[in-house]
């Protein structure tokens, strides 16, 4: 055997584990966290993203947020100001989605709860801003009745925007640590439903992840919720079956979806 | 006529199911509908319905006007359907009492609608290749959140949604036994942001 021809062979042996290994490190709900030191830090800027479909995607998702914020329990209440910068995701020629995301941001701000800075009679440092959002549109992958033979070439074009999308804004902080105060960073947490854009962000964020880009993977940036449509019943959707085991937390809405989906569903009762 | 009643069907904005409108403005339906003291009913025909709903009114013109019943229709509503629904729930007008929404099985209306507090009759598009729209509409019948209908027996829904009326349940649903875990999405959140206080 010739030196390329061993090469040839070694190469693959080598490259093959090492990458599964490697994928596999990444995909693991159990990787790091970034390190906290309290909600509100104004010394540690966080980061959500959320994407919303089109039509039923959409609706479910504010929903469910909306009622999250709203919630009257105070230990299931979202605290909108939780997170500093807010991106929204919504497929491009989708003005309602869009409308819908600036609705909530003016919606939402009132609602958070007056803090007491106070406790303990030592003034404590939290951010009480309205912090910042970003709606950002991307092409879409794929139209309602796009043949399947012209969807690869526009998922990679989707891809494209996810990847310049998730990348907008990056720092160099020491590994495992939050951004610096006034900083904006890759999104700490992903939350996306069914839509095809939610797959391709996912997966998108896998692949910076994959290979650490602006430390995004030590950094423990880019986690992933998805949650089930609350439609989906019995069987998961196509997304939920592509996502079921490699996003960290997948949620389903209904119990026995739990079972049938496997991976890692949680059932957590009705969100929306 | 002194307390409007508003029966509310839509077939989404952009799903074409013409034929709950035909079912809807069919003979045997209208009159159920005024058997039941319903004044007024209202269609969305999704975009490109018009025509469609033109004809179909045409058709009914006589059964209509006999009915005594205020019909109109809209293509589709950028601000939602909030205000329609609301219409239904009977706090549209002064005096108005509750009517009914009959709606295609889109996950979003269905919540809409059960948000609202408004009976709700759920038609699920047999066309539809997908059948995850019918299992949603059996499982929220099973639990008595809606009343699940083919388009065959609109006139009997009618009649179970006043059944429904009188236990019509609150959504979101109280957390109980079968919601073992009521951490809710915050606590999945804050969970994966790593916030520990």
């Amino acid at each position: 055997m010739g030196f390329f021809t061993t090469l040839l062979v070694i190469l693959p042996l080598l490259i093959i584990p090492a990458a599964f290994y490697r994928f596999l490190l990444i995909s693991d709900p159990k990787r790091n966290k970034p390190i906290r030191h309290g909600r509100r830090n104004p010394a540690e800027p966080t980061h959500l993203l959320v994407v919303l479909g089109s039509g039923g995607h959409t609706a479910e998702m504010l929903a469910m947020l909306e009622r999250a914020v709203s919630a009257k329990d105070a230990s299931l209440k979202l605290d909108w100001k939780d997170y500093t910068h807010r991106t929204w995701v919504v497929g491009s020629g989708d003005s309602i989605s869009a409308q819908r995301a600036k609705d909530f941001e003016d919606m939402v701000i009132p609602l958070s709860t007056p803090e007491d800075l106070m406790v303990g009679k030592v003034k404590r440092a939290t951010y009480n801003g309205i912090g910042t959002y970003d709606v950002v549109t991307v092409p879409r992958a794929r139209e309602i009745h796009q043949s399947l033979t012209t969807t690869p070439m526009s998922s990679f074009t989707c891809m494209r925007a996810c990847y310049d999308l998730l990348t907008r804004y990056t720092t160099e902080t020491r590994d495992g640590h939050a951004s610096g105060p006034g900083q904006k960073d890759f999104p700490d947490v992903i939350l996306c439903n069914g839509p095809a854009t939610a797959t391709i962000l996912v997966a998108t964020s896998m692949l910076l992840r994959f290979f650490d880009v602006k430390g995004c993977s030590t950094r423990g940036k880019l986690r992933t919720i998805y949650v089930e449509s609350w439609a989906r019943v019995k069987k998961p959707s196509l997304s939920g079956k592509l996502l079921s085991r490699v996003v960290d937390r997948f949620l389903v809405q209904w119990p026995q979806l739990e079972r049938s989906t496997g991976g890692r569903a949680e059932f957590m009762g009705v969100l929306v | 006529m002194a307390h409007p009643k508003t029966c509310f069907v839509t077939i989404g904005a952009t799903a074409s199911f013409t034929s709950l409108i035909q079912a809807a403005l069919s003979a045997p339906f209208l009159s159920a509908l005024q058997n039941h003291g319903y004044t007024d009913l209202l269609l969305q025909y999704g975009e490109d319905g018009k025509g469609f709903f033109d004809g179909c009114m045409q058709q009914a013109q006589a059964t209509v006007s006999s009915s005594g019943l205020k019909v109109s229709g809209f293509a589709l509503d950028k601000a939602g359907l909030g205000k329609y629904m609301r219409q239904a729930k009977g706090l549209g007008a002064k005096g108005a009492q509750e009517g009914v929404v009959i709606s295609h099985a889109g996950s979003g209306t269905i919540l809409d609608a059960l948000r609202t507090a408004v009976p709700l009759i759920v038609v699920p598009n047999a066309e539809l290749l997908d059948n995850h729209q019918v299992e949603l509409a059996e499982a929220l019948a099973a639990q008595e959140y809606v009343v699940h209908a083919s388009l065959a027996d609109l006139p009997r829904a009618l009649q179970d949604a006043e059944q429904l009326r009188l236990r019509q349940k609150e959504w979101p649903p109280v957390n109980s036994g079968v919601h073992r875990q009521a951490k809710g999405l915050k606590g999945v959140l804050d969970e994966e942001m790593g916030f520990l206080d």
